[in-house]
């Protein structure tokens, strides 16, 4: 029938967003800190997905469509308030997200603040390429860099990440008992 | 700590978070997105529609020596245009380009008086399927026309109207329009099928070969 086209694209969405929503909503998270608006923003972004599924559906990587959307309308948010969007502070992404359940509740906020601290080329390659699970050709082509761009760019995202995390895991022996 | 170990650490963060939002919500509000997009171009299309339609007003006022009837009342939406007569009737018609916003349509058609379920990529029909449908509702002749009127008047006591709309492509859909039984009624995504009696069922679409009313 006709509008089997209509319902097969309805259910491609469906299938692309169940297995994409978390990743999308972890990757804006990291980027802008705060659990509602990175929730808010990716909402809106898979609604834009589901508006031109048509376009969108045949992309290279609709997720990283999905992330960029969303990014884009935080910049674009940012641009008409007119103020800065504050980095957050350690623990807040975690905290934040222990009020959205149980599932969020065990985030590790050194690592999210590691991720946070990451320049924006750094973080954007650690987003497409370690959180959306593409290949280094295809992080290439999503964010228009060569992929020896991207294999550079994801080591010294390692490297820094490591060195924010080593201090605590030595910190995870019995003996030491504060942090700092 | 080895690369490895970093990666499976950012890996595992992301598989804590989960995202609660249904799907369906994201849909209907995609398809928000989507009928919005087409707004400015509607808007443009609809202005011209208005001025003719005040010329051909005031050409027929003159003409025919009559002023324009009171009680009259006209809902547009992008998708779809309600007007209601001073006879108790109404005309529907459905904009094919644009998507339909099924609450809406629903809830005008009640505050018009017009019981009715309005649903988009299903049709809820109901056994059996009560008399009288070619009483409540009328098309226009042409097999393409996207335009019934309908009389409230003449629908039975617990009766409303199911109409069904399928998006066959962005710019074209069809509607099914079917007076069931509210007690009986049951959905489905599968289009009517027209009933045996040949009494029920009236297809609204444009080119799609199911123009031609069921109903006698």
């Amino acid at each position: 029938m006709r509008y089997t086209g209509v319902r097969t694209q309805q259910l491609d969405f469906t299938e692309f967003y169940r297995e994409s929503k978390n990743a999308c909503l972890f990757a804006v998270l990291v980027s802008v800190g705060d659990r509602d608006v990175a929730q808010d923003l990716v909402d809106e972004a898979f609604a834009r997905a589901w508006a031109s599924w048509r376009s969108v559906g045949r992309h290279p990587a609709p997720a990283a469509w999905v992330v960029r959307t969303a990014l884009n309308a935080s910049v674009s948010r940012w641009r008409k308030r007119r103020r800065e969007v504050p980095l957050p502070e350690p623990g807040t992404v975690a905290d934040q997200a222990a009020t959205h359940g149980a599932t969020d509740s065990s985030l590790d906020p050194r690592i999210m603040v590691a991720l946070t601290r990451l320049p924006a080329r750094q973080r954007q390659v650690v987003t497409v390429r370690l959180l959306l699970d593409l290949d280094t050709a295809r992080t290439a082509e999503v964010l228009g860099i060569s992929p020896s761009a991207v294999k550079a760019h994801l080591a010294r995202a390692i490297a820094a990440l490591r060195s924010d995390l080593i201090p605590e895991t030595q910190q995870e022996k019995p003996s030491c008992t504060t942090t700092k | 700590m080895h690369d490895d170990e970093v990666i499976t650490a950012v890996r595992e963060q992301r598989d804590k978070v989960h995202s609660h939002t249904p799907v369906n919500q994201i849909i209907s509000r995609g398809r928000t997105v989507r009928a919005r997009r087409r707004i400015p171009a509607a808007a443009s299309g609809l202005a011209v529609v208005a001025a003719a339609a005040v010329v051909l007003g005031a050409g027929l006022s003159g003409a025919f020596g009559s002023a324009p009837a009171s009680g009259t009342s006209t809902i547009r939406t992008t998708a779809f245009t309600l007007t209601s007569h001073a006879n108790g009737t109404a005309t529907l018609t459905i904009n094919s380009r644009v998507l339909l916003e099924p609450s809406t349509l629903q809830a005008d058609l009640q505050q018009d008086g017009i019981p009715a379920m309005v649903t988009t990529g299903s049709f809820c029909s109901s056994d059996p399927i009560p008399a009288g449908f070619p009483r409540v509702v009328s098309q226009a002749p042409s097999p393409t026309t996207l335009t019934v009127t309908i009389n409230p008047a003449a629908m039975p006591a617990g009766t409303e109207l199911s109409v069904g709309n399928f998006q066959n492509s962005a710019t074209s859909s069809d509607t099914a329009i079917e007076l069931i039984n509210t007690n009986s009624r049951t959905c489905s995504s599968a289009l009517p099928t027209p009933p045996p009696s040949g009494e029920g069922v009236m297809f609204m679409g444009r080119g799609s070969g199911m123009g031609e009313p069921a109903g006698s």
